[in-house]
């Protein structure tokens, strides 16, 4: 089960890396999102799979009884949403703002930083 | 050493760096007059090493110092024998006059402080340099003379020929010392010592070394540079850009010696092989030829002087490398007698030029009645400087051609290169020295008259000193001469030469040269303008060399950098992508690392639809028309990775990728209605070829090293951990939520900082408006 | 529940905490209860620079008394929640964390005393000093965890602090560096959790000790090489190595002044610190096969790093460059991974965090008093300011590794190294940085300090009052020189951080004592 889901995870990826390499910040932003998908996906299948047993101990027992799904992988990856999502969330801001100000979304007209045709230092001393 | 002459000769080493510290406020308190109360420290250092001479001059040699880096088996520790005894009070006394002659120079310069301050610094970093054993303490001292050097030429930092020339300096002995310091490193890992003491205890082994001629070019990198050698010598004459008591002191008598020093000092364990006394010979006596040929064509004292201290050098570094006793006799009693008139000469330009208002030695003349004790001091220093019998530098001269001599074709065209040289030399100096001062008074734009003792009395001393050490030459010879000279031979030596010309060989020479010399100096108008005519056919020279690396330096600087750094993100993403491609393929194939070819996984068809949805999820965002639809087919790869989550036994996960995605879809939405963006995501087609490229590699990249990760046994010891103690240490069903809260709680403090810290970001990004000022948006930082 | 008797000791450490213990946490913990107290007092911005200023003064002292325990005693280890390691989340204080964090949290503190100057009112109502406590937060935690997915969360949060930083103010080139900054720093540490992943699931433990005792256990079986050259990848993104150091260029001379100074110090080194971290302790098989890659990867990133600075006119992006040539430095002691080479390595983090932090002040200095950051209209500034001219020589030789300041040992000790290592080539590349640098800064004294000030271009301000400015740069001069004139106790102290990456038992042994009766 393991290969399948290692064959999603590489078009998750490959799709994430295409929009991020747009010029457009909004499309970049949705490659952003997918990507966060994609490694999360990662980290689930990297702990290997198990099928449909959540992991949580039944009410009468003190250890589950049967197999269960890695429940340390699934940690890992609820503390990565939630990071992901938080700078997901701001960059999506920034993307906004950066288009109230600089008037744009291309990012080959965003040259403030690094502007075009910057002249040479002084040459004398 | 003693204890007591450790701790003081330590005092002594650093005394110059303590006075450089009062410096500035004891001018402001006493004005010029502070050169008096500062010229007692060199005087006291003089003071100190002159007790070295006699233990020196009987073949013994004095090691002191103190550990300082034991990890990198640095000591702060010197090694005194003739050669660093001589140096050390060369240094010191002249340093004494220059302080003195600084004090009248600069008087009511606003500045002078700061420049007594610098100089006491070089003077600090000179003598350490000269006396120190260990190498990198050597090396430490040799850039700080080249820094203190570049403060003290760009003094006059206002004028743009004075920040030129320092940093001219500055990067050629800069480079310099870049190649001291591998061979000196070289050296050590040759010998296995680092000291000099040790490495002149060494004697063959560097010379048989395997690593030899990578040593000795590195070494002869350091002080080529250091001493002006062809065709490193250009920034000497610039260095003239400094103030007057800078070229006397560092750019004829001590901070050029350096290199020669080096040499010097390194000569028993590096000379005595066909490379040294090959190499050193020819860009000496290159060296000699063009810095007397590029003075003849000076009309500045100080540029004539300055030439002629290259060709001095040359003719040093000449001497140094034919290596015989006689050469480096030679070479010791020159250095020794350079310093004494070339210091005074300069002294005396500097005194023509402060009291009269100019140093081009066609507008002047007839100075003698006004400026009687200066004519004195020039003459007497140009007599010694040109070989003239009673003087110390007739003894010097004598010497070396004994050294010389017609023994072979070498040799004889040495000779003959001397010759020329010194004649050359005679010219110069005495121009120098007559020219200003006899014949008619020429009118000068100041009303020149006898500069103050502080001026005077250093040129005074110094050329009085030529006459005198000569006139005693025996006293000279076994206090100074032949100490010296047994140290640079590495075996002891006598000096016998004396003031009493002796009939042969070397005084036929010598007749040679000065009659050479008067000629030059008859025709120096017409051999001026050949000269110049000579140079502006050529047309190129290093000097010119150096503003066009350093300009084509920053040209390509600017050309490489913007193109790697051209300001396009997207650029700059598919380059680091194309990184992560690479880093995952490349040792993935070279190491053999791929996964084997996994069997056919069987899954029931509901996990199939999912994944399916999720691909369809994600093709509908790349294809998508508009903005709309691309939002809503992100969410629909959101809500299908919330479903595999689901089929795989993670609630918890599917229930919070569900939240989020929502959340994430919501407000891309609320965003993107508040954007006028271009409709479509349209890029041409090329580049579409290479984002697919891209994509596609790194994507297929990434999947195949997530299988074979899973194909390695799994180590399930902490999720066994886990759901073992669980319940029963951590009390909790939801073992997922236990390692969020418990086992792994501090994952879940940095995730919750990060969250606070984004909402505070975000709450800066849209209240914090900036205020763009009215003239124009040229960056406020 | 059923009355079982378990062995506790089976799952958690028996022995009480001690105080020293706590010490391990305080540099994580101090900033982040400092960062909540000024978010509580978010609008008296006069009180922020006061807290702020106590705060990192207080984690100054923790981490000071940590380095001085560590030194005495080896490495220090706390597993949170007492949950036995490898289970729980360890920290692992040993010198080479130990003594980053301290050097960091000085700069921190020194720019959190310039920032009363630099950020006003509203910068500090939005955020600015718990943005640098968060920042501190996570720098200290990166530098202390000893569990390689705790390293991801702590690089996040200093991420976002440093996010945060960027943006306030709002200015059209704050955003746009922003932008580029906050995307590709995005993908490193996306990649960074990649590799994270494919390390669990090669490894199945994530506590650094565990990996590093298992690592040659697992070789057969494992891809390991591919994931330490991906390792190599996102942790060179962090430090700015070249080809993947777009980001820097592209943003650090955008925010105010302080901040940059912030990140120039402190910033790339932690990227630095990761990749000792994982190449050379846990990896090192596979660093001895990379080590031909990362000596290119050196060499590129040094000289294409100055190469960059001679091409600048904005003082502060010749910084920038700067601060990537002095990274492709480190990297060379990382190429050679001798025990002098790393100790190279370590004494040169040290030397660039105070001089990058300080040179980027001084810019902010020279700008008050010079009214730009232009080497086209900078000028006459020795002549007003001596004192400037004084601090800004001292700093123009560390950079450049000129004696008597603090770069001038490190570089020696990593030319020695590359020489002793056969890699002449390697040497010749450092030397020949070092004297593009004094080129680079040479020019930028001579134009700026020296030379007056060119026609029509903006003076400074007229009364203007440096006094905080100084304070600052004398507050960083001073280790710059000690550490040039006597840096014994820093090589030995650089030299037990790179023994104790060399050889890990100490470090492994402090996580995992071995139990008497096994």
């Amino acid at each position: 089960m393991e290969a399948a889901l290692a064959f999603v995870v590489s078009v998750f990826f490959a799709v994430a890396i295409y929009l991020m390499l747009s010029k457009h910040i909004i499309r970049i932003l949705l490659g952003v999102s997918i990507f966060g998908n994609a490694v999360n996906l990662s980290i689930f299948t990297a702990g290997r799979l198990m099928r449909e047993v959540p992991p949580i101990i039944p009410e009468a027992l003190q250890t589950p009884d049967s197999a269960i799904a890695n429940p340390l992988p699934q940690a890992l990856v609820l503390t990565a949403i939630v990071i992901s999502f938080s700078l997901f969330a701001f960059l999506l801001v920034l993307a906004f703002r950066a288009y109230q100000e600089l008037g744009t979304d291309d990012t080959d007209g965003m040259r403030v930083a690094e502007p075009e045709g910057e002249p040479l230092p002084p040459l004398g001393y | 050493m003693t204890a007591d002459g450790q701790w003081l000769t330590f005092l002594a080493l650093l005394l110059p760096f303590a006075a450089a510290a009062i410096a500035p406020a004891l001018t402001r308190a006493l004005h010029h007059n502070a050169a008096w109360v500062l010229a007692i420290a060199p005087a006291l250092i003089f003071l100190h090493f002159t007790g070295f001479v006699g233990p020196v001059s009987d073949g013994e040699t004095l090691t002191g110092g103190y550990a300082w880096i034991p990890s990198l088996s640095v000591d702060f520790s010197w090694f005194l024998d003739g050669l660093s005894v001589t140096f050390a009070l060369l240094i010191s006394g002249i340093g004494t006059l220059i302080v003195l002659y600084a004090g009248g120079y600069l008087k009511g310069h606003e500045h002078q402080g700061r420049f007594f301050s610098f100089i006491l610094m070089f003077m600090g970093s000179m003598l350490g340099l000269v006396v120190a054993d260990s190498f990198l303490t050597l090396f430490v001292f040799w850039e700080l003379t080249s820094i203190t050097s570049f403060l003290l030429i760009g003094f006059d930092h206002s004028r743009e020929a004075s920040r030129r020339a320092a940093l001219q300096a500055l990067v050629v002995t800069g480079l310099g010392g870049l190649s001291l310091l591998a061979g000196l490193l070289v050296i050590w890992s040759a010998t296995g010592v680092n000291s000099m003491s040790a490495l002149l205890a060494t004697e063959s082994v560097l010379r048989d070394a395997p690593l030899y001629m990578a040593a000795l070019l590195l070494i002869l990198g350091g002080a080529f540079t250091k001493s002006a050698q062809f065709p490193f010598h250009f920034w000497l004459p610039n260095a003239m850009e400094a103030p007057t008591p800078v070229s006397a002191y560092l750019h004829s008598a001590t901070m050029v010696k350096a290199g020669v020093y080096l040499l010097m000092r390194l000569n028993p364990v590096l000379g005595d092989t066909a490379a040294w006394e090959t190499i050193l010979p020819l860009f000496g006596g290159t060296t000699l030829l063009v810095g007397t040929l590029l003075a003849v064509r000076q009309t500045d004292l100080k540029l004539m002087l300055a030439y002629t201290t290259v060709a001095s050098l040359g003719l040093l570094v000449m001497l140094t490398g034919v290596g015989s006793e006689k050469a480096v006799e030679a070479a010791v009693l020159y250095l020794v007698a350079h310093s004494m008139f070339k210091g005074a000469l300069f002294m005396v330009a500097g005194l023509v030029d402060h009291e009269s208002g100019t140093r081009d030695v066609t507008k002047l003349g007839g100075l003698r009645t006004a400026m009687p004790i200066t004519f004195t001091a020039a003459v007497l220093a140009a007599a010694s400087m040109g070989g003239v019998p009673l003087f110390f530098g007739f003894l010097a001269k004598e010497e070396i051609y004994a050294g010389l001599g017609f023994a072979n074709g070498w040799t004889t065209m040495l000779t003959l290169v001397a010759l020329a040289g010194n004649g050359l030399m005679f010219a110069i100096g005495f121009a120098v020295a007559l020219k200003p001062f006899l014949g008619a008074k020429v009118e000068t734009p100041k009303h020149a008259h006898e500069g103050p003792i502080l001026l005077w009395l250093g040129p005074v001393v110094l050329g009085a000193l030529g006459l005198v050490s000569a006139l005693f030459s025996g006293v000279s010879h076994e206090l100074v001469s032949s100490p010296m000279s047994s140290a640079v031979l590495g075996e002891a030596v006598t000096v016998t030469i004396s003031t009493i010309p002796h009939i042969g060989m070397p005084l036929a020479l010598s007749v040679v040269t000065v009659a050479l010399g008067v000629l030059v100096f008859v025709m120096l108008g017409q051999g001026r303008a050949a000269m110049a005519g000579i140079l502006n056919a050529i047309g190129w020279g290093p000097d010119k060399g150096f503003d066009q690396v350093m300009r084509g330096l920053t040209r390509v600087s600017f050309s490489v950098t913007n193109l790697i750094q051209n300001g396009r993100l997207d650029y700059y993403m598919t380059a680091t992508f194309i990184a992560v491609a690479a880093a995952v393929l490349i040792p993935m194939g070279l190491y053999g690392e791929w996964p084997a070819v996994p069997s056919m996984p069987r899954m029931p068809f509901y996990e199939w639809t999912v994944l399916l949805i999720a691909l369809i999820g994600l093709g509908a965002v790349i294809y998508a028309r508009d903005r709309l639809t691309a939002i809503v087919s992100l969410g629909i790869q959101g809500f299908s990775v919330a479903l595999i989550f689901m089929l795989l036994g993670a609630p918890d996960l599917s229930f919070t990728q569900f939240m989020v995605e929502t959340l994430s879809v919501v407000i891309l939405a609320l965003v993107m209605t508040r954007l006028r963006l271009s409709p479509t995501d349209h890029r041409p087609t090329g580049e579409k070829v290479m984002d697919v490229a891209v994509a596609g590699t790194c994507g297929a990249a990434l999947g195949l090293m997530l299988l074979r990760v899973t194909q390695v046994p799994f180590n399930s010891e902490l999720s066994d951990f886990f759901t073992q103690y669980s319940r029963v240490l951590a009390h909790g069903r939801n073992i997922v939520n236990v390692i969020l809260v418990d086992f792994r709680g501090t994952d879940t403090l940095g995730e919750i900082a990060v969250v606070m810290i984004a909402g505070l970001a975000i709450l800066a990004l849209v209240r914090v408006r900036s205020v763009k000022p009215i003239a124009s948006k040229n960056g406020e930082g | 529940m059923a009355a079982e008797s378990i062995d506790i000791s089976d799952a958690m450490v028996i022995q009480p905490t001690t105080l020293g213990d706590w010490m391990i946490v305080a540099p994580v913990g101090v900033p982040i209860l400092f960062a909540a107290i000024l978010l509580m007092v978010r609008h008296e911005t006069r009180l922020h620079a006061g807290i702020a200023i106590t705060g990192l003064l207080l984690t100054l002292a923790a981490n000071a008394a940590l380095l001085l325990q560590v030194l005495a005693d080896g490495p220090q280890v706390m597993t949170m929640g007492r949950w036995l390691p490898p289970f729980g989340i360890s920290f692992v204080a040993d010198a080479l964390g130990a003594s980053l964090a301290f050097v960091a949290t000085l700069v921190a503190a020194v720019c959190a005393l310039y920032a009363m100057k630099d950020i006003g009112a509203t910068g500090r109502r939005y955020g600015f000093y718990p943005f640098v406590m968060a920042l501190m937060a996570g720098v200290g935690g990166s530098f202390l965890t000893g569990d390689i997915f705790n390293l991801y969360v702590w690089f996040e949060v200093f991420l976002i602090s440093s996010f945060g930083l960027l943006i306030l103010g709002s200015t059209e080139r704050q955003l746009d560096g922003a932008t580029k900054y906050a995307i590709l720093n995005l993908v490193g540490t996306t990649l960074f959790l990649t590799a994270t992943a494919y390390l669990y699931g090669t490894f199945g433990t994530l506590n650094m000790a565990d990996i590093a005792r298992r690592v040659d256990a697992v070789r057969d079986t494992g891809p390991l090489m591919t994931l330490a050259v991906l390792y190599l990848l996102a942790f060179g993104m962090k430090a700015a190595a070249f080809p993947v150091n777009f980001w820097l260029p592209a943003s650090y001379h955008t925010p105010r002044i302080v901040t940059a100074a912030l990140f120039g110090g402190v910033l790339t080194k932690v990227g630095v610190y990761a990749l000792l971290r994982v190449l050379v302790m846990m990896f090192p098989v596979e660093r001895v096969e990379l080590s031909g890659v990362i000596a290119w990867v050196a060499a590129g990133t040094m000289v294409l790093g100055i190469m960059g600075a001679l091409a600048q006119s904005d003082v502060r992006r010749v910084l920038g460059f700067v601060v990537i040539s002095g990274v492709g430095v480190m990297l060379a002691g990382l190429a050679l991974g001798t025990e002098e080479g790393l100790t190279g390595t370590v004494l040169y983090a040290f030397h660039s965090i105070l001089a990058m932090t300080a040179l980027y002040l001084l810019a902010g200095v020279m700008k008050e008093l010079g009214g730009s950051y232009s080497l086209h209209e900078l000028g006459g500034l020795y002549r007003a300011y001596p004192a400037m001219g004084a601090f800004a020589l001292i700093l123009m030789l560390a950079v450049a590794g000129l004696p008597p300041a603090s770069g001038l040992w490190p570089k020696i000790l990593l030319v020695q190294a590359s020489l002793e290592s056969g890699l002449p080539w390697l040497a010749l590349a450092i030397l020949a940085t070092g004297l593009l640098t004094t080129i680079a800064l040479g020019r930028v004294y001579i134009l700026a300090i020296w030379r007056n000030r060119p026609e029509g271009a903006p003076s400074g301000e007229p009364n203007a009052r440096p006094g905080l400015g100084y304070v600052s740069l004398a507050l960083l001069c001073i280790p710059i020189i000690l550490l040039g004139v006597y840096p014994e106790p820093f090589i030995r102290i650089a030299e037990t951080a790179a023994a104790g990456l060399l050889d890990p038992s100490a470090y492994i042994g402090a996580v995992f004592p071995v139990e008497a009766a096994q």
